[in-house]
């Protein structure tokens, strides 16, 4: 609030003033109309093709459908089996979710704040995970959850995506509490605070913004996780969505439109999820205040 | 019809005297079992798309179905590419399923020689007159057959636009090279583009072109001298084969975009009428003649002699396809509902209405009279004479090797003989 | 906090979820693959003990070299390119604007959307033929100019990277706005009650406060990189030749088309090993920078 008052306090050059702010504004935006163009048109363009059929689309790739075949998201539907895989993509997406930032910002919280004998060697053994490429770990990865009997369960998904995800929450998030200053928690310890009541009331709340990134940046690779769930599930009832949408092309062929189509379906969720915690990544700023 | 049905049912009754009190159970992989009387079977394939082929396909598991309540048949479907993926991460596991869809040659050595999957050969009379051991002989190692297939699919057909060809004065593909050449340049000077091909994939230069091309000048028992260490890849006459491809990349024969297009983007190319010939196998024949306002106009030839080749010039490079496998660790009721699988999925019906299709099969029965001309017109050319298709005869990291080293002959990368000798000494360090 | 003894158990009880799962479900699987490195193994018949043969095999292959330096490529184009367009945009989104949140979310869309949908949308604007850019240059004159950007083993790796910068600039322009949020009020008030301007303010204030975030976004540039494949796959198969081809990509294809198991687990070991080295340089070069500050 302060600054707005500031800024509003008349002054000599208040014209100049305003003139310069307005040209610095349409440069701005003539900068975002840019940026937005440029990454809006794939997903434009997607939705428009998922209206073409084959001969359509390759005839005419950036037209609009010259006859608009709404039957590809039926047919999307059942070659992609929706009805089944979407649920069960939301079962591991969001479970995986939950659990990776719940016990990642648990844990990103005392490598974060507390100083102990390993915790440089944990936080370093956690950051190495960032560093596995995940084909390598297919084979081991299938003939580990044979042995303990997890293939073919929603659970045996969940918990490789938990593994691979947690270092990138770690990583984030640590970085992000590590930033705080030192006596925050200090008050509270005086006070008779336990370390877990500290992590709820004090910690967890402003660490908000990095928690949404995680949870969108979790979601997304949970929903789009792609060869764990063609290795480790066999039961057609168990299926996730990215295994569905390779449905349309086939060696010789490919039904464009469908594909376009299933692929449209598909990111809906995301955009909800993004949606729904964007406003936690910038809500400092809808407080009021102009940064930068 | 009934003759055969009625020596399928024989054979299956003899192998279940056969197998009767031999010890069931041998739980198969992957859940598999049988539940009081019904015996449940877990089936692999690639038929995800709504192809013909894909569509006759399931239709054909669901008649059997229908016909043996006792016996359920549970499919996965898996998109070709990520199926590859998934069945050799489970066979590292050796978790394959019941019945698991197999690739003739390369593809399906290292499944036998790893005993995941079992030889089919009591069952084979089923098919006595119906399949010529030509036919079986993809499916066949070292003298035992592990499948059946259904299709037989020449990989290098040369696909033409009548009109664009009549109008730079040609009838049909040119006899000779040479000739083909002139034809090349001729197209090029009245504004089309020549040949059409999209080889972003890196097989399609091995599979539709080398296969065929290879065999004019090294005949068809090339492939396995060289495996054998009879002969090598640095024989001149190889070299001239893929001088051949190098020549046609340089002289602009292709769209120039053909390392970035995919080999279902370069059939639009010829069905749009911008290129006037396609080397494609016969698997673009269904989407071509269902894409196309004009039958008529659409020509199908062969790749031409080559001036010095030993090889047959009217040979097609081919394989047979859609075979199925039965694994290693069924046994008794199990097996024995397996092979009865095998012996009514392919089933006349099965195959006539493959051909309906426009697929060719390899059973010899009649082609029905609904079938296309062009699916007679390529049933004809490959009745001549067929060579071996490269990825279905080579070592799989081999045939990697083919793939990308064509790729950059094709740009200029890599010479011909560069290209020989790598191969060679790849063949070299397995020998 | 040096009250050790106190939060020793909290401090066990709060780690033990996280790392056991992660202990069983991504170290355990890649130790083994590591194991797998020593073998000579086609997936389907017993496996072959061949000590270090396939790491000779690796330094003496021309393939894999290849694929590490389109892969520095790579690293190169998303550290210098993603980063700071990504902390630009960030900066001009990190405000009150009319319409911010559209802009924002239009922002992270290429993150969300699939590969496949990336891939044929660049891959028809790089076409050689008819491709827009193509057009583009020859609309103004610069026929010459044009090329075949993805099928010219000159120009397709360039192509490709412009494609993968583009991808994921979204990802970091959201980790930039979480860290933004982090930058406490009261600095720029001080700042601007002594007259800063916004550009000063960014200069002096916000740049030095988004230091750890920085790092962050590179570390993960970097690892990302390392890791890249699925864009590349379909974009373009790492052809033509082997021009556009990466290690995870060369490393996969040799796995499960080659059935090279145990040579596919040598290359990932190069991978980590490599990740690991630009790793550490990155973070003492970007270190020292801010101590000199």
């Amino acid at each position: 609030m302060v600054q707005s008052t500031i800024s509003e306090r008349p002054s000599v050059g208040e014209k100049q003033a305003k003139k310069r702010k307005f040209t610095k504004k349409t440069i701005i935006y003539l900068l975002l109309t840019l940026f937005a163009l440029v990454n809006a048109y794939p997903i434009f363009w997607m939705f428009l093709n998922s209206f073409k059929d084959n001969a359509d689309f390759s005839s005419n790739p950036f037209g609009l459908p010259v006859q608009w075949m709404f039957e590809n998201y039926v047919t999307a539907w059942e070659t992609a089996r929706l009805d089944v895989y979407f649920l069960n993509s939301l079962i591991v997406s969001v479970g995986a979710v939950v659990i990776t930032v719940a016990t990642g910002a648990l844990a990103s919280y005392f490598l974060a704040r507390f100083r102990f004998k390993m915790s440089k060697m944990v936080y370093g053994f956690f950051v190495f995970g960032l560093l596995i490429p995940i084909h390598a770990t297919l084979v081991p990865l299938f003939i580990l959850e044979r042995q303990l009997g997890l293939l073919n369960t929603h659970i045996g998904l969940i918990l490789p995506y938990i593994a691979f995800n947690l270092p990138l929450t770690i990583f984030i998030l640590t970085s992000f509490m590590r930033a705080f200053p030192k006596d925050i928690e200090e008050s509270a310890i005086m006070d008779g605070c336990g370390v877990f009541r500290i992590f709820w009331s004090i910690i967890l709340p402003m660490t908000k913004p990095a928690i949404a990134t995680v949870v969108i940046l979790n979601f997304i690779n949970n929903w789009n996780e792609f060869s764990f769930a063609l290795v480790l599930i066999n039961d057609e009832a168990l299926k996730t969505l990215p295994l569905g949408l390779t449905n349309f092309s086939g060696q010789f062929t490919t039904n464009y439109g469908a594909q376009m189509a299933g692929l449209t379906m598909a990111i809906v969720p995301i955009l909800i999820i993004y949606m729904l915690l964007e406003k936690h990544i910038v809500k400092g700023m809808t407080a009021g205040a102009v940064k930068g | 019809m009934k003759s055969w049905k009625s020596r399928s049912l024989v054979a299956s009754a003899a192998s279940a005297m056969l197998l009767l009190g031999a010890c069931s159970g041998g739980d198969g992989a992957s859940g598999s079992g049988s539940n009081g009387d019904q015996v449940e079977l877990t089936f692999w394939n690639i038929w995800t798309e709504a192809s013909p082929q894909n569509e006759a396909s399931k239709a054909a598991v669901e008649r059997f179905m229908e016909e043996n309540p006792d016996i359920k048949i549970v499919q996965e479907n898996i998109a070709h590419d990520q199926f590859k993926v998934k069945v050799k991460t489970q066979a590292a596991g050796r978790q394959l399923p019941d019945l698991v869809q197999v690739w003739p040659g390369a593809e399906l050595t290292p499944l036998v020689d790893g005993e995941l999957i079992q030889p089919i050969d009591d069952i084979l009379d089923t098919w006595d007159g119906v399949i010529s051991d030509t036919m079986f002989a993809d499916y066949n190692v070292d003298g035992a057959q592990y499948a059946v297939p259904a299709n037989v699919t020449p990989t290098s057909l040369v696909y033409y636009n009548k009109d664009m060809l009549a109008e730079a004065g040609y009838e049909e593909i040119p006899a000779t090279y040479d000739e083909f050449k002139q034809l090349i340049e001729d197209l090029k000077a009245q504004g089309d583009i020549p040949i059409t091909l999209g080889n972003k994939g890196q097989w399609l230069l091995q599979s539709s072109y080398i296969s065929t091309i290879g065999d004019r000048m090294t005949g068809s028992d090339f492939l396995q001298d060289v495996l054998a260490g009879e002969a090598e890849f640095t024989d001149e006459r190889f070299i001239t084969a893929v001088e051949v491809i190098q020549e046609m990349a340089e002289m602009e024969a292709f769209n120039n975009d053909f390392n970035t297009l995919d080999n279902i983007q370069h059939r639009e190319l010829f069905v749009a009428k911008e290129a006037a010939m396609m080397i494609d196998g016969a698997w673009s024949l269904g989407p071509i003649v269902e894409a196309i306002e004009d039958e008529g106009n659409l020509g199908i030839g062969v790749f031409p002699e080559i001036e010095g080749g030993d090889g047959d010039p009217e040979a097609v490079s081919a394989v047979t396809g859609t075979g199925i496998a039965i694994n290693s660790e069924l046994e008794g009721k199990e097996l024995e509902a397996a092979q009865k699988f095998l012996q009514e999925f392919y089933s006349e019906d099965y195959y006539t209405e493959l051909m309906e299709g426009d697929i060719l099969v390899a059973a010899d029965i009649e082609t029905p009279d609904s079938a296309s001309d062009a699916l007679k017109r390529v049933s004809e050319i490959i009745s001549k004479k067929t060579a071996p298709v490269y990825d279905a005869t080579v070592p799989v990291d081999l045939t990697d090797a083919i793939n990308s080293g064509l790729q950059e002959v094709s740009i200029g990368t890599l010479t011909p003989e560069e290209f020989a000798e790598n191969l060679q000494r790849i063949v070299d360090n397995s020998l | 906090m040096d009250t050790v003894s106190k939060t020793k158990w909290p401090i066990i009880v709060g780690m033990a979820p996280a790392l056991l799962i992660y202990l069983v479900f991504a170290i355990v699987p890649i130790l083994i693959s590591f194991y797998y490195s020593t073998m000579s193994w086609n997936g389907f018949s017993d496996m072959e003990f061949i000590g270090l043969a396939n790491f000779r095999e690796a330094l003496g292959d021309p393939i894999f070299w290849q694929s590490l330096k389109n892969n520095l490529y790579v690293v190169a184009a998303s550290v210098f390119g993603q980063v700071p367009i990504a902390l630009f945009f960030a900066l001009l989104l990190n405000r009150k604007l009319k319409g911010g949140k559209i802009f924002r979310t239009i922002g992270f869309m290429p993150v969300v959307i699939s590969t496949v949908i990336i891939s044929l949308v660049w891959g028809m604007m790089y076409n050689s033929r008819n491709g827009l850019f193509n057009q583009l240059l020859g609309a103004v004159g610069l026929e010459s100019w044009a090329q075949n950007w993805l099928g010219d083993p000159k120009w397709a790796m360039i192509s490709v990277c412009i494609t993968i910068i583009w991808q994921f600039i979204g990802l970091y322009l959201i980790i930039f706005l979480a860290g933004l949020q982090n930058i406490p009020d009261e600095l720029y008030e001080a700042a601007e009650i002594d007259g800063a301007s916004g550009f000063k303010k960014t200069l002096n204030i916000t740049l030095p406060m988004m230091k750890e975030t920085i790092i962050v976004a590179v570390i993960l540039c970097i690892s990302g990189s390392l890791r890249t494949f699925d864009l590349i796959y379909v974009m373009t198969s790492g052809g033509p030749g082997h021009s556009t081809e990466v290690l995870a990509m060369y490393m996969f294809d040799q796995t499960f088309s080659s059935t090279r198991f145990g040579y596919g687990s040598t290359l990932s070991i190069f991978i980590f090993i490599f990740s690991l080295g630009l790793v550490y340089l990155a973070t003492l070069i970007l270190r020292r920078k801010s101590a000199a500050d």
